[in-house]
């Protein structure tokens, strides 16, 4: 494990000497990303000058919904920042027999797969999240208690284990397919479900889509159950969210570990 | 097959590679002409079998440097990346340093290594001093160690002013010996090359021919070699391997292949000023003028007692006798293979 740690703080280290050898572009992806995401923020206080509250008696009022924000911003930078530019990368590099390269050397492929390239501008939006977060928790009506403080870092690993187990999917139909560029805005589309609370997915259309994306493709646990620890009322029902993450997260990454084996057992190579 | 390995006596008693019945088939999806055809094919799609590699049995020793050689398409990449552990193969088995290369063991993975010619194995945008330090934690090299054998090998090419460039900012030539630097720092025990000096200039290709012979035979590294490039054979490879249509079509020596696949050696005569044609074509042997000089092909059988009768001949300065190139065999037996497959063929 701590070999694994040493290579990530390796990569870690490479990819920083990169960034700062392109330092416009670094800078210029900074700026872009902080762009996006004060848009974003934007339109939400615009909403909460129509509304009190997102949804009728659900608790999602500003201060709450901004927390809800602000975790999803913290869960999906870091998802940005470790795991998507080396899932992006894949498609090229099954496409140009890169990862020939990957598959000689004496370390678990997924790893080197997933993780050998670190996005540092993406710890933009992750430390504008935590402000966010300092800010919406300060101006709340209840206090969070201890105990959620406590798992709250706890849910944030398993939304981001979560995230990661569905990269890991993709990055393993991108290795059967040979070419998958639409990988990114496949994983846009999806993650787009797990922005909102849950309770907005109600009614005849709502309330499949939720069920589905709790229980077969878990992105609506994502971001709620931290947020709903962290920003509601913490009570004995809160347990089950919390039973709930874990158990996906847990099945994310083992399911997901399956399906990248497989893939990989069945690699073509690029003709050279 | 044309000949057996002889050297399988040395590579029985420590075989580092055993392969027997080795196949891998790759299904492959015709790509229909036409926008109505390829509308079609997105609901039906017509695919055929193709088979890069039929059953190949190959054992190689420890310290042997082999060349596979075969035209394009003929199997040797698929080869190397099923000995890599790259891919699966369809059936057969291999065993390399005693383990099954597609079940990808650490241990397996630690001790072989495997340069590609045409991919670029270095952090692309950084000085390959970081792709080395990388390296060294991948294969949990001592420190002291790491420091030792990159000193050794950077000097030995003599590319110490190179690594603190981007790699980016370097020629091919100077990337490949960087490349060969990372491959070697873990000290591999086999080492796979895929056209290593391709698009490399006659320098280049030199530095690396001789570094590979003093890596290898300082170390006793089992090295198997794909290349299209007979300068890189003669310069390295005792043995040779040809594979035609994924088969191997001949396993022997490197003195052998000569021997055995060709009938007559090239006599050049250096004569003061061009001799006239009578003087030369009254031996009856293939002859080729070029000025002054004159390239005469010779029967093996008949070249003692032809040679003093030529020597004979007024006004020659000088006098050299070769053998075929090995380009010219090599293609010769590439040939010979496609004429006598289309003849199988027309016959079935």
């Amino acid at each position: 494990m701590n070999r694994y740690l040493a290579i990530l703080l390796t990569f870690a280290r490479a990819c920083l000497v990169r960034d700062m050898t392109f330092r416009a572009n670094f800078l210029l992806e900074c700026v872009t990303s902080l762009g996006w995401m004060s848009m974003n923020l934007a339109f939400y206080l615009l909403v909460f000058t129509y509304t009190a509250e997102i949804g009728k008696g659900t608790g999602w009022s500003k201060e709450p919904f901004f927390a809800f924000v602000a975790t999803g911003l913290i869960i999906n930078s870091i998802v940005q920042a470790f795991f998507m530019p080396s899932a992006e990368e894949l498609t090229e590099m099954v496409r140009t027999g890169g990862l020939d390269a990957v598959l000689v050397q004496p370390l678990d492929a997924q790893f080197l797969v997933s993780m050998h390239r670190i996005d540092f501008s993406s710890f933009a939006n992750g430390a504008v999240g935590v402000g966010l977060l300092a800010w919406a928790v300060s101006r709340m009506d209840h206090a969070p208690p201890p105990v959620a403080w406590a798992l709250y870092p706890l849910l944030i690993v398993c939304g981001v284990a979560i995230l990661y187990g569905l990269v890991i999917m993709l990055a393993a139909a991108t290795i059967l397919m040979g070419r998958n560029q639409s990988l990114y805005d496949f994983w846009f589309y999806l993650t787009n479900f797990s922005r909102y609370p849950a309770e907005i997915y109600s009614g005849p259309w709502g309330g499949p889509l939720r069920m589905i994306c709790t229980f077969v493709i878990p992105i609506l646990l994502v971001v709620n159950v931290p947020a709903r620890v962290i920003a509601q009322p913490f009570t004995g029902e809160s347990w089950g969210g919390v039973a709930a993450a874990v158990i996906a997260a847990a099945a994310s990454l083992v399911v997901s570990r399956i399906v990248f084996q497989r893939a990989l057992a069945r690699y073509r190579s690029a003709s050279s | 097959m044309h000949n057996t390995d002889p050297n399988a006596a040395a590579a029985v008693a420590d075989p580092v590679i055993e392969v027997e019945g080795l196949a891998k088939e790759y299904r492959v999806f015709d790509k229909p002409e036409g926008l109505a055809a390829s509308v079609r094919a997105l609901f039906h799609r017509t695919s055929r079998a193709v088979e890069a590699v039929k059953g190949v049995d190959l054992v190689v020793g420890r310290g042997e440097f082999v060349a596979l050689l075969g035209p394009n398409g003929a199997g040797k990449t698929t080869l190397l990346k099923l000995l890599s552990g790259i891919i699966t193969p369809t059936r057969g088995t291999a065993r390399v340093l005693g383990h099954v290369p597609w079940e990808r063991a650490d241990d397996f993975r630690r001790r072989f290594a495997l340069v590609m010619g045409q991919r670029n194995q270095l952090w692309w945008d950084l000085p390959a001093a970081e792709s080395f330090r990388l390296h060294q934690e991948i294969y949990r090299i001592d420190p002291a160690r790491f420091e030792k054998t990159r000193n050794a090998l950077v000097d030995m090419l003599d590319v110490r002013r190179l690594i603190l460039q981007p790699v980016r900012e370097l020629s091919l030539g100077e990337r490949m010996k960087l490349e060969l630097v990372a491959a070697l720092l873990h000290e591999p025990e086999v080492l796979f090359l895929d056209e290593p000096t391709i698009g490399l200039d006659v320098v280049a290709q030199h530095t690396i021919h001789e570094f590979l012979r003093d890596v290898q035979r300082r170390r006793r590294m089992t090295v198997v070699l794909t290349t299209h490039y007979m300068k890189d054979v003669a310069a390295l490879c005792e043995r040779v391997v040809v594979i035609t249509r994924g088969d191997v079509l001949y396993d022997g020596s490197l003195a052998e292949i000569v021997d055995r696949f060709t009938t007559h050696k090239i006599v050049t005569l250096d004569f003061d000023e061009a001799p006239e044609r009578a003087l030369i074509e009254r031996f009856g042997f293939p002859c080729e003028f070029r000025g002054p000089q004159v390239v005469l092909r010779i029967d093996r059988s008949r070249i003692a007692d032809v040679l003093p009768e030529v020597l004979a001949a007024a006004g020659i300065r000088d006098v050299s006798v070769e053998d075929v190139p090995l380009e010219e065999i090599v293609a010769e037996l590439f040939r010979s293979d496609t004429r006598a497959h289309a003849a199988a063929e027309a016959g079935s």
